[in-house]
């Protein structure tokens, strides 16, 4: 589905990460799992084509992203979803902060019309707000919203226009458990959608719940890609080996 | 000021036959329609020359916001010293351009409310351009970044950035217009200060009449219109600050 190959990203001559593939399938849960500050956001920014990679390949559905025209990256743009770590919220009803990305793919006649208030709620947003259990917030003002509930607007924000891949950086680090476990049984629906998942955390136990294959990012680049329990349980990298045992200490 | 005159000023201000330039318990030098005249003219000239302000400022502002280039620094600041701006040398400045021997006298404009138009343009266009750049610029970039990630274009991105700084910007054109509305030296250089045979204003403004009052000792007389001035820019900022709110859903 999602495969980046080979690819390498810089800013001002210092090195972010070097040579490194990764790919994510339909309904698969790729765990990216690292220490902070190794490049897991910049990862996640070049998977959802915001950033362009200095070597390398990107491809969705098996088109290079940065070989195809404008138009047809900001189609394949368009097929991909991110959820940040910070909310980020409109200034704006929960409602429309969610109907967003719908928006911005509908014709401008309908987006006066929904600007105008002259149009109803899509279903779409009804359902990815009831994916989060927030559907009764939907006319709140998105300031009146605690920082999880901001957070699992922003993840129903990304579901709601159903992307192929949904990217997820760092989406629990400030949440307390209840709203973390919202967010994890999000993941579980979009998985179950058919939709492709990656999530970056530095949280392993995370990790562990909710990937179905796991790839741990370290200074280095990509050490070693598996499934969940292989990475966990019985690495082949020794350097894996260590972070996961702790050992390694960042 | 003694009481008397004081008392004189209360009651013409309550008597709102004298100041629209009917026949009234006082005899002020206010012909029938001088008053609504000159109103026109101060109203005409600064809402004209704001909004063509406001049409070319925002979206070059936003521009500068989004674009990184080298000596982006310098423009801010060529725009910050605007806001300083003499007015009595934009006024020379735009006599000059429109006199018989400028580059526009073919066009006829001195002593018009479209020259005055001009110097008000130049003179609202750096403070709408620098405080809408800063309240662009003061926008969070998370919310730049998840604009884009759920599938906005530049332009939406754009248009989100606008939305989030709407505040900002009101408050900018508001700048704008008072520095229009209370402008003296260079509309009295380029407009003339002209009434026509019957008293009626052609490029006087409400500014103009205060100085002219003023310097002819009827300080009564220019305290009144300067209490609609003040009234006029009180006004028009109400209408703002309710627009501005009302579209806010909370």
């Amino acid at each position: 589905m999602l495969r980046a190959t080979g690819v390498s990203k810089s800013f001002g001559g210092e090195r972010v990460f070097d040579d490194l593939s990764v790919e994510v399938d339909s309904g698969e849960v790729l765990g990216v799992i690292g220490p902070s500050g190794v490049g897991k956001t910049t990862l996640l920014r070049t998977l959802a084509l915001s950033l362009e990679p200095d070597a390398g390949t990107v491809a969705l559905g098996g088109t290079d992203a940065w070989a195809a025209e404008e138009a047809d990256r900001l189609a394949l743009r368009r097929r991909v979803g991110m959820v940040f770590q910070e909310a980020s919220l409109f200034d704006a009803s929960v409602g429309r902060n969610v109907e967003y990305g719908l928006r911005v793919r509908s014709p401008w006649a309908d987006r006066i019309a929904a600007s105008l208030g002259l149009t109803g709620t899509p279903d779409a947003v009804r359902e990815s707000l009831a994916v989060v259990g927030l559907t009764e917030k939907a006319n709140q003002h998105a300031d009146s919203l605690s920082g999880g509930e901001a957070q699992r607007v922003s993840f129903a924000r990304a579901l709601a226009y159903d992307p192929d891949v949904l990217l997820l950086d760092e989406p629990t680090s400030d949440l307390d458990p209840r709203n973390t476990a919202v967010i994890e049984e999000a993941i579980e629906e979009a998985r179950a959608r058919g939709i492709g998942v990656v999530v970056a955390t530095h949280d392993m136990h995370q990790a562990e719940r909710v990937a179905d294959r796991v790839a741990v990012l370290l200074d280095d680049g990509i050490t070693e890609v598996g499934p969940t329990e292989v990475i966990f349980e019985n690495p082949s990298d020794e350097r894996t080996r260590k972070f996961i045992s702790g050992e390694l200490v960042y | 000021m003694p009481i008397e005159p004081v008392a004189q000023l209360l009651s013409v201000a309550l008597d709102s036959s004298v100041l629209l330039g009917g026949s009234g318990p006082l005899d002020l030098p206010f012909r029938e329609g001088y008053v609504w005249s000159i109103i026109y003219v101060s109203l005409y000239v600064s809402l004209t020359a704001v909004t063509l302000s406001t049409l070319f400022s925002v979206p070059v502002a936003v521009l500068l916001g989004f674009a990184e280039f080298p000596g982006k620094g310098f423009v801010k600041s060529v725009i910050n010293t605007g806001m300083g701006f003499p007015s009595v040398v934009v006024g020379l400045v735009v006599l000059f351009a429109v006199s018989n021997q400028g580059p526009l006298g073919a066009l006829e404009l001195i002593f018009t409310t479209e020259a005055m138009i001009m110097s008000q343009f130049v003179l609202a266009t750096p403070p709408i351009t620098a405080i809408t750049l800063a309240s662009v610029s003061g926008v969070d970039d998370g919310v730049r970044d998840a604009a884009r990630a759920l599938g906005g274009t530049r332009l939406d991105t754009a248009l989100v950035v606008l939305k989030e700084a709407r505040y900002g910007i009101a408050t900018a054109i508001l700048a704008g217009f008072g520095r229009a509305i209370s402008e003296v030296g260079s509309v009295l250089i380029v407009g003339g200060n002209i009434t026509s045979a019957d008293g009626i204003s052609k490029t006087r403004t409400l500014t103009t009449a205060i100085q002219l009052e003023a310097r002819q000792g009827q300080y009564g007389t220019a305290m009144i219109l300067g209490a609609v001035l003040v009234a006029l820019v009180l006004t028009v900022n109400a209408v703002v600050v309710h627009f501005g709110d009302s579209g806010v859903t909370r």
